[in-house]
């Protein structure tokens, strides 16, 4: 098979796989998002269980395999009346693991504040909100931008778990193609990595520099 | 008290409102789990026998059959990952540009791709090449798995490695060149003992991650602990369903990994702690910041 034979057979079907890993991705990511500032917003109240569920939380996500989460969502869900589709089960599963993380990020931001900085915005007469707005989540932010982008990066990396369970995404894409002799294994090991350093070289290189730009000096 | 920024000590209305929240918090925590409990119950997969089932001594020696095949792959592919990890971690601190740049290729390269594809082109390679041989695949599922996952985990944990030359004071590396030392003694001698010792916390969580991505030969047919335990589900005259089957090797994955993760976060409060005696002894204003980043649990790839 030549390399336009290779392009014509199989244009379409990598233009679809690559748009399904994209999307999911996203949606995950910013399920993800979601997750994360909830879980966190429990883990730093002052009201007790709702710590100690969100550090459950937390520790039982980022200590399993993404592969057992996945299959326990797909089984799981359906036992408790929640039926979803594969590719939606692959955007919740995708979403609580990286979600899990991302608390622990936000965490991480909000204790890299000094305490020195709350303490001032209370003396001068601010509330919890006003304290939350203008001092402590705007340097929080600014110093979980590079470990937000790390978590992109390892998210859109993580969606190819999503072929074990029929979404039919980049590698799953991949897996149809090696088992075609005549497409070629080399050939179809680079033309789908390039597909994914095309999103992740560039999503790293922005995060990078984005995290150079807001970086706090301390 | 947790202790973060947000937290002042309370007065009594303060006091009050927690009193309240965590009434809340706790009823709707119980509800939850009883509309859990009661869907769970209701569609029969908190039977008993679905659960008793698992512990037959024919399916736990097909299960931990599957967990020691698991923590193989694991120990083989940590132990040639740290070595290619510290080979190309050398490489990369090279003098020589050409050196430089074949170890930045391999570490970008390897850390941007996701582990399941490379163990899926890694297997196709070798059966397409047995193939092209008409012989037998040169280094089936085991093998495959762990080539993938040292391509991996090398370029994760080289630069681990080189995180940890640069966290070094440069009066290490100066001291050494002062006493005349070359550049191979300098760095076998005074550098690396101190850049690997501080790592240490480091590659164990690494190490956690990759016990967790052990999981992913499951694609390939490599019979690890997921695997099997897919196996145990509904197959013969068992009760067990998925449900019961990846619950329970979840909650073994959970206690295996969580142990690494919390050696990790030990080892590393202990090295934090040494390291601010020792500069504290040195230097009382020092503020010595590892950068071996939070190991609370395993990486997310």
């Amino acid at each position: 098979m030549s390399w336009s034979e290779f392009f014509d057979e199989y244009q379409d079907p990598l233009r679809e796989a690559t748009w399904v890993t994209v999307k999911l991705a996203f949606s995950s990511f910013g399920l993800a998002l979601l997750v994360g500032v909830i879980v966190v917003s429990f883990r730093v109240s002052p009201i007790p269980p709702l710590v100690r569920v969100a550090g459950w939380f937390v520790a039982a996500f980022r200590n399993t395999p993404l592969l057992v989460v996945l299959f326990v969502a797909l089984f799981g869900l359906g036992d408790l009346g929640l039926v979803f589709d594969f590719y939606p089960t692959a955007v919740v599963a995708l979403g609580l693991y990286t979600g899990a993380y991302m608390a622990e990020v936000l965490r991480s931001g909000i204790n890299a504040v000094p305490r020195g900085q709350a303490e001032a915005g209370r003396s001068i007469g601010l509330g919890f909100a006003q304290l939350m707005r203008f001092v402590v989540i705007p340097q929080a932010v600014r110093t979980v931008i590079g470990p937000i982008g790390n978590l992109f990066v390892a998210n859109f990396k993580n969606t190819a778990v999503a072929s074990t369970i029929s979404v039919f995404e980049l590698t799953a894409q991949s897996q149809r193609m090696f088992n075609d002799a005549s497409a070629g294994v080399w050939r179809v090991l680079a033309v789908i990595s390039a597909l994914y350093l095309l999103f992740l070289l560039p999503a790293g290189a922005v995060f990078r520099r984005l995290e150079a730009r807001f970086a706090i000096k301390r | 008290m947790t202790g973060n920024v947000l937290i002042e000590e309370l007065g009594p209305r303060g006091r009050r409102r927690v009193r309240v929240g965590t009434g809340l918090a706790t009823v709707a925590a119980v509800l939850v789990l009883f509309w859990m409990y009661g869907r769970l119950d209701g569609n029969g997969q908190l039977e008993a026998v679905r659960w008793t089932d698992l512990f037959d001594s024919a399916t736990l020696r097909f299960l931990g059959e599957g967990l020691i095949a698991t923590i193989r792959a694991a120990v083989t592919a940590g132990v040639v990952a740290t070595v290619v990890g510290f080979a190309f971690a050398l490489m990369r601190l090279s003098k020589s540009r050409p050196v430089r740049t074949l170890a930045v290729g391999w570490v970008e390269l390897f850390r941007a791709l996701p582990l399941l594809l490379m163990i899926f082109g890694v297997f196709f390679i070798d059966t397409s090449i047995a193939r092209g041989r008409g012989g037998d695949a040169l280094l089936g599922t085991f093998w495959s798995v762990v080539v993938a996952l040292v391509l991996y985990n090398s370029a994760v944990l080289s630069e681990i490695f080189r995180a940890g030359v640069r966290s070094l004071d440069s009066g290490q590396s100066e001291a050494a060149k002062a006493v005349g030392m070359t550049y191979w003694q300098m760095m076998f001698v005074v550098v690396l003992p101190q850049a690997v010792r501080r790592m240490v916390p480091a590659i164990v969580a690494q190490m956690a991650t990759l016990t967790k991505d052990v999981s992913l030969g499951f694609v390939i047919g490599y019979e690890e602990f997921v695997r099997r335990g897919a196996g145990t589900a509904n197959f013969g005259d068992t009760e067990v369903t998925n449900f019961q089957a990846y619950v329970s090797i979840g909650i073994v994955y959970f206690i295996l990994v969580w142990a690494m993760a919390g050696l990790a976060k030990r080892l590393e409060q202990r090295q934090s702690r040494a390291l601010k005696v020792a500069a504290a002894d040195r230097d009382p204003d020092q503020d010595l910041d590892l950068g071996a980043g939070d190991t609370l649990g395993a990486g997310p790839a």
